[in-house]
């Protein structure tokens, strides 16, 4: 059974072709690598 | 490849780094698990399992976000569900990551070469979002008009097929939905939306916004639910070419009954007009003939005549001791015969009567046996135009005394009794004459005449008054 204004809600707004440029720049590019350097670093300088 | 920590040039078997001393085991394990999910999303995209291909690919570029060749494919799987602004994205970054021999370039271009299909793809999008406040609003029919729109603009944006799908469900429209979603799961055989809603499709959608409430066991549409009708296409309008039949055979029955007998009417008097105009040229053809045939009469006898005069003519011997006589009564004879070829108003007998009265046929001795025919023609001759001839001078006698010339009217009026002695009408008006003049002697002997001579006719009873005047 669906729940019709709860799976309205999941919906969101479609970025359109203007805004690409800001989601670009606000995309969060961290992966596991930057993750492990972040630590790395930090231990060293704990050290 | 490049150190993942100072971003230098290292050989890639090396296990620490030249420059920074970094243990490159650990990336490698990293990148290699990276590649791993890479090659799980590409076997997903392969089987269109679109949602579970997005998933790995994310994890990949989470462990590694350098790998190129996923977040191409990424960005390749956002376009094909639709989502062109993500996908754009994902190909951007991959360039700037990576701006050389990279097949970003040539998605990016593909996708910008068509203004037009570019256009319509930022249309579909701003209708979807339109039509996601619509939905929110409650104005579900002008939603699913947009929807409908965006789903021909953009057939692959599988979010547009799922919200149409899900207004559709709430209007009780269950069949079109699940043709929708078919056709959405067509595109990614595994989005677990898509498959919620077909599973669903079935049981009523509820309105209650309460989250507890899904767990009720009550499958009917609540009182909450606005049933609206749904579109439906125009039927073909039978009625209307029923009307125009109607209207073509009262128009038929209009004609025969009023304008066809009018036609008829005229038609027939026509006829009748033609009928009677031959019946009238038959009568009047029937005329001239009888008056042909009068004609040929009238012809036939005069050439009789002529034919008669001709022979007596031609018969006629000249005897030598009277050749002046036969000379001039055969001219005359001939005259008379050219006048009778005329037409009636063109004879002038009052000539040939004049000639007649000339001394050469009046000194002729008719008692002899051989002038018999000779008097005979001269008076044949006199018979046929004397008549023509009194009545000539007669009336060119009472002209003259019409205008008070009594001594000519006179002369005239002698001129008549030559051809006619027995004329009244000249003997009175010669008494009147005279008594004009004041010839009461002659007057008298002239009233006498038609007095005694012609008591009946009607100048008679003047006579007597005016003679009892100068007596």
């Amino acid at each position: 059974m669906i729940n019709f204004e709860e799976e309205l809600s999941k919906f969101i707004p479609s970025p359109e072709i203007e805004q690409a440029e800001d989601i670009i720049q606000n995309n969060d590019m961290t992966d596991i690598s930057d993750i492990i350097k972040e630590l790395l670093k930090r231990n060293n300088d704990e050290l | 490849m490049n150190c993942p920590n100072c971003g230098n040039k290292i050989n890639k078997n090396k296990i620490h780094c030249e420059f920074c001393g970094s243990d490159l085991n650990l990336y490698r394990k990293i990148w290699s698990t990276s590649n791993l999910y890479y090659n799980r999303g590409l076997t997903k995209a392969n089987i269109r399992d679109l949602s579970g291909a997005i998933t790995d690919l994310r994890y990949s570029l989470e462990l590694n976000k350098y790998n190129t060749d996923a977040r191409n494919l990424l960005g390749l799987i956002y376009f094909e569900m639709g989502e062109t602004v993500d996908a754009l994205s994902q190909w951007v970054i991959s360039k700037h990551f990576k701006p050389e021999n990279n097949d970003a370039d040539r998605y990016i271009n593909a996708v910008q070469s068509n203004p037009t299909k570019l256009d319509s793809l930022n249309q579909a999008i701003k209708r979807y979002n339109t039509a996601l406040n619509y939905a929110k609003q409650g104005s579900d029919d002008l939603a699913i008009i947009q929807l409908k729109k965006v789903v021909s603009l953009n057939p692959h944006f599988i979010r547009a097929h799922h919200l149409l799908a899900l207004l559709l469900i709430k209007n009780n429209e269950s069949d079109r939905a699940k043709r929708l979603l078919i056709k959405a799961l067509k595109i990614d055989v595994s989005n677990t939306r898509t498959l919620r809603y077909l599973k669903a499709i079935d049981v009523p959608v509820t309105v209650n916004s309460d989250p507890s409430a899904k767990q009720a066991a009550e499958p009917s549409v609540t009182s909450t639910i606005m049933p609206l009708s749904s579109y439906k296409e125009d039927k073909p309008n039978i009625i209307a070419f029923v009307n125009l039949v109607i209207g073509v055979v009262i128009g038929i029955a209009v004609t025969a009954i009023l304008v066809i007998p009018s036609i008829k009417k005229t038609y027939q008097a026509k006829e009748n007009n033609y009928y009677t105009e031959y019946v009238e040229s038959l009568s009047a053809q029937a005329e001239k003939e009888e008056a042909m045939i009068a004609l040929q009469k009238d012809i036939q006898k005069l050439e009789e005549e002529k034919k008669e005069l001709q022979e007596q003519l031609d018969s006629f011997v000249l005897p030598e001791d009277n050749s002046d006589f036969y000379e001039a009564l055969l001219r005359l004879s001939q005259d008379y015969m050219d006048e009778l070829s005329k037409s009636a108003k063109d004879r002038d007998l009052v000539a040939i009567a004049d000639r007649l009265t000339d001394n050469i046929f009046n000194t002729l001795d008719l008692e002899m046996d051989e002038r018999e025919e000779d008097a005979n023609l001269i008076n044949r001759l006199k018979a046929e135009t004397y008549p023509a001839a009194t009545k000539f001078y007669y009336d060119k006698g009472h002209d003259l005394y019409s205008d008070a010339k009594y001594e000519e009217a006179l002369i005239e009026l002698d001129r008549a009794l030559t051809f006619d002695p027995e004329n009244v009408d000249a003997l009175y008006f010669k008494a009147r004459a005279y008594h004009r003049l004041k010839d009461y002697e002659n007057a008298s002997v002239y009233y006498n005449i038609v007095i005694e001579d012609y008591p009946d006719s009607r100048r008679a009873n003047s006579s007597k008054e005016y003679l009892n005047k100068i007596q």
